[in-house]
């Protein structure tokens, strides 16, 4: 647990420690603030394009929720389990369904796909407390090609093309609030995650990871605290579902395809495992990364050399993930902790510095 | 005499063909420390894996406290009063000294996870109070140069007694020692002969302790029960049980070259398994 | 009876394909510990390669077949020497993700050097129409090919595995990479070896499905090689046998239940739908991994503290 509350120094001097806390709270709410800017910045920057390029990062929001589910059943409480993009999938389609089909609020079909999600994150979790490793992540794999046929099947039994969100409120049509609405709610998703992986519960979680016996010496319900990671995982990965078809206006089944469900894996493997940063990096570079490379010119000239750029893409993006693994196998939140550590250094020693001089005068 | 806080009675454990535990009886009355000793593969990590739960017995009885404890769930017994270390660390290894002995606590806290959904209000009240507590028992054994470094990146030795401290942190009434001296420097072993002693003296703790190191088990040991292949070979005063020509015989084989019991203690800290 | 007789033999003949896969995802998993996703893409540039040969040079189908299986062979040994190799000593789940990549990245070269094959391209055999009759049954001479090259692989892989030197060092990599290491086995050439055999499985797999189907891109395993995984999970993961069994348990089912609920609906549920079908294999396989967590061949692995 690298998490700045549990690391603070209570060894240093109060002042140190107070300095730490508040630091924390002060970076995060510049960074908020510093989101919430980004529609006008954009509005300056890109002009009619706004709307569209706003819509774009406003995916990487959802993801940093799947991603983040992810790393609270994988990450934290160590269950390898490649079963999220069905709860992915159903949170679209269950929105779909009380949007459009039952005319419910939108706020009300959020909630129905967080607690369905909930319901079945826990049914997931029965079997997964006797299957273990990489019986468990194959079995999950299964999971989500059957939760994607019977969505497809659904889609044909309605004899539907697609399944459009007809009915969603007007203001979410908008880029600009729809992208304010993901910020507001990935912010608040982030919150309070970090206070439970900081709680009882999260030191609960990472006891089983790093050792069950020791973990059910000390008392820890290993049944419990799997459900809950289970439960609270398909909570948070049915509400990024939800929204994901919010953003799309349509549920689609591939949401629950293999592809997708490796992804949300991808995402904490590459960002680093038991880490909110690194949820939130893995997001960035598996969610966005592909939509980055998308906007490579499409050819590239040198000389009598053409280059066909779009058909590389995925190969490109393959190789950026790869040596991603080989030189960070940890992850890339390696790079953030070296730079705060680097910060921290710096910053030590300017105060040292400048209670010295105090002292001096 | 105080009363028995813990009985085994006829207590055996087979594994397969294996006898590990033959008919083991042992009382361990409240407020003293029982060491139980006796040479490699006797069956003692076994007899304390049964009190702790991870190993069902093939036969026998365990009271606690006035308990059947064979009819707890293994998580449950921490919250009954038994604490444990283990021969092969088993520390949350990820986590700081700091927040190993926060998540001993686990089952001596209330917090549920919608406590925790907040950085204030009473659940984080109760983890400040816990945290706090922490430190204290840091401090107590010597320990708090330790609290903020990652708990598996520390030497053997100091995991070791990490463990220890994990297990005492919430004043369980029985703690289960297994080997805590082994692999430990011996100026260390000094202070944690004198700290397991506090500890019974003034919180009034009963320890069941597992050791080879025979200069920690004479200098805190208020009765010894010796294990040979499963079974019970002597019992009572260290001094007495530690001289005893059948017991030096079980440990140094029947050359019985080396007369000094403390020689085992000098054996590589096993950490096989 | 004849046709429940031919729609079982179709499933085992479809579940040879996938227990082949499943094999070659064992035989990598057990000795590098890589669980890995690029096997599909591994089976398919090499099947793509034949193609190539069959369609640029017009090399006969024997000579396409014997240049194929020399690439995937060199494919293989290439990827561990490359890829394998900087990833050996990272955490599972790293290396489990690093194939993801690998299998991006082999698709993006084999479509900048043969274009052709991002579509399906037709795939010649000469096995293609022929059809032998044993009883009342009719069976393709491609599927009775099938069977014959999946026993063959599994028993030459078992002699070499049980009989041979190297393959016994190879098993004892597989159980205990250090002590194998300690007792003189060349661990590094081992690794090698998998990489190559697998990558020659792989191909077969590739080969024969697309002789089967005539038809072949340089994707045409991915959805193969997920039932393919399940099959080896079914079958243990730990065992070359039970990968088998598992890959054609899976085909077997798929056929039969197939047959079963042909024509069949519930209401305006059409149940004959591949995805009830899948519901239930998957629901059976949950099953018995509940009541056998290391798979059906798997050993159960015990931890003490
Ligand atoms: N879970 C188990 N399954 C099978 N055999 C076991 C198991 N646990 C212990 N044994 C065997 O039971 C016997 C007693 O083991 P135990 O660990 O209790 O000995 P010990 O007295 O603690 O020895 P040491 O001093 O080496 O720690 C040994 O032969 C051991 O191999
Ligand atoms: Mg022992």
């Amino acid at each position: 647990m690298s998490d700045p509350a549990s690391a603070s120094p209570r060894s240093a001097p109060p002042s140190a420690w107070l300095r730490s806390r508040w630091a924390g709270w002060f970076i995060a709410g510049v960074g908020v603030v510093a989101l919430l800017l980004v529609p006008s910045t954009y509005d300056a920057l890109y002009g009619f394009q706004a709307g569209f390029q706003l819509h774009r990062i406003s995916l990487i929001g959802i993801y940093i929720i799947a991603a983040l589910a992810q790393n609270v059943l994988t990450g934290y409480a160590a269950q390898p389990s490649l079963g999220n993009a069905a709860f992915f999938g159903v949170g679209a389609y269950l929105l779909a369904w009380t949007n459009t089909d039952l005319h419910q609020p939108y706020w009300l079909g959020i909630v129905i796909a967080m607690v369905v999600c909930a319901l079945l994150g826990l049914i997931v979790g029965g079997p997964a407390l006797r299957i273990s490793g990489t019986y468990l992540a194959i079995a999950t794999l299964g999971l989500v090609l059957v939760t994607q046929s019977l969505l497809d099947l659904w889609d044909k039994t309605n004899g539907r093309q697609s399944y459009d969100l007809t009915q969603l409120p007007l203001s979410l049509g908008d880029d600009h609030t729809l992208y304010v609405f993901i910020v507001v709610i990935v912010v608040a998703v982030l919150f309070f995650v970090r206070n439970i992986l900081q709680s009882r519960v999260g030191r609960a979680w990472v006891a089983i990871r790093d050792n069950e016996a020791a973990a059910e010496a000390f008392g820890i319900n290993l049944t419990t605290y799997k459900l809950l990671a289970f439960v609270i995982s398909a909570l948070l990965t049915g509400l990024a579902g939800a929204l994901y078809a919010t953003w799309a206006t349509t549920a689609s089944s591939s949401s629950s395809s293999a592809d997708q469900t490796i992804a949300f894996l991808a995402m904490i493997v590459v960002g680093g495992l038991g880490s909110i940063v690194g949820s939130v990096i893995g997001a960035i570079f598996v969610g966005f990364l592909p939509l980055l490379l998308q906007q490579l010119p499409a050819i590239v000239s040198a000389g009598p050399i053409r280059i066909q750029v779009t058909t590389l893409q995925s190969g490109i993006f393959g190789l950026l993930l790869l040596l991603a693994l080989i030189f960070f196998p940890e992850g890339l939140r390696g790079i953030v902790d070296r730079a705060g550590l680097l910060m921290r250094r710096l910053l030590n020693r300017h105060i040292a510095t400048g209670a010295s001089e105090g002292v001096e005068r | 005499m105080t009363d028995a806080l813990l009985t085994i009675t006829d207590l055996t454990v087979r594994f397969g063909g294996l006898v590990a535990v033959d008919r083991f009886d042992l009382t361990v009355p409240s407020g003293q420390i029982v060491a139980l000793v006796g040479p490699n593969g006797a069956g003692k990590t076994t007899v304390l894996n049964c009190i702790s739960g991870f190993v069902t017995p093939t036969n026998g009885a365990i009271q606690f406290a006035g308990r059947d404890l064979l009819r707890l769930p293994r998580n449950q017994r921490a919250r009954v009063g038994i604490g444990r270390t283990f021969q092969n660390l088993q520390l949350f290894a990820s986590m700081t000294v700091l927040d190993n002995l926060l998540t001993a606590q686990h089952s001596a806290l209330r917090a549920t996870i919608l406590g925790g959904l907040l950085p204030f209000g009473p659940a984080r009240a109760e983890d400040a109070r816990a945290r706090a507590h922490a430190l204290a028992t840091l401090d107590l054994l010597g320990l708090a140069h330790y609290a903020h470094q990652v708990a598996g990146t520390l030497p053997f030795g100091a995991q070791k007694l990490v463990g220890v401290a994990r297990a005492l942190v919430v004043r369980p009434q029985l703690v289960l020692l297994d080997e805590p001296a082994a692999g430990v420097m011996h100026a260390d072993v000094l202070d944690l002969a004198a700290s397991l002693r506090r500890w019974r003296d003034e919180v009034g703790t009963t320890l069941l302790l597992v050791e080879h190191n025979m200069s920690l088990v004479q200098a805190v040991a208020d009765s010894v029960t010796v294990l040979d292949y499963g079974r019970k070979l002597a019992e009572g005063l260290p001094q007495a049980v530690l001289s005893d020509p059948a017991v030096l015989e079980a440990y140094l084989g029947s050359d019985g070259a080396a007369s000094d019991a403390t020689v085992v203690a000098e054996e590589a800290p096993n950490v096989a398994n | 009876m004849v046709a429940f007789l031919q729609v079982a033999l179709a499933g085992v003949v479809t579940g040879s394909i996938y227990g082949l896969l499943a094999l070659g995802i064992v035989l990598i998993y057990r000795t590098t510990g890589v669980l890995n996703f690029a096997y599909g893409a591994i089976g398919a540039v090499c099947t793509g390669f034949m193609a190539i040969l069959m369609m640029g040079p017009r090399l006969p189908f024997g000579l396409a077949l014997l240049g194929a299986l020399i690439f995937s062979a060199l494919l293989g040994m290439g990827l561990e020497r490359s890829f394998a190799r900087p990833v050996l000593r990272a955490p599972v789940f790293t290396k489990a993700i690093a194939t993801l990549a690998l299998a991006l990245i082999l698709e993006t070269v084999a479509q900048q050097i043969w274009p052709q094959l991002s579509q399906a391209v037709h795939f010649s055999s000469p096995f293609a129409t022929a059809s032998v009759r044993v009883g009342g049954v009719y069976i393709a001479l491609i599927d009775v090919v099938i069977l014959l090259v999946t026993a063959g692989v599994m028993v030459a892989l078992q002699l070499f595995l049980t009989r041979t030197k190297l393959g016994i060092a190879m098993r004892a990599t597989a159980d205990n990479q250090d002590a194998a290491r300690l007792m003189g086995a060349p661990v590094g050439n081992i690794s090698l070896l998998t990489w190559g055999l697998s990558a020659v499985i792989a191909a077969l797999a590739g080969i024969l499905l697309a002789s089967r189907t005539g038809l072949m891109n340089l994707s045409f395993l991915d959805p193969v090689l997920i039932l393919a995984f399940i099959g080896a999970v079914l079958g243990g993961l730990e065992s070359l046998p039970g990968a088998l069994i598992g890959g054609i348990v899976i085909g077997l089912l798929d056929n039969l239940l197939a047959l079963i609920l042909a024509g069949h609906s519930l209401g305006p549920l059409d149940i004959s739908d591949p995805g009830i079908r899948q519901a239930l294999i998957f629901g059976g396989f949950v099953l018995v991994l509940l009541f056998r967590p290391q798979g059906l061949l798997g050993q159960a692995t015990l931890r003490r503290v």
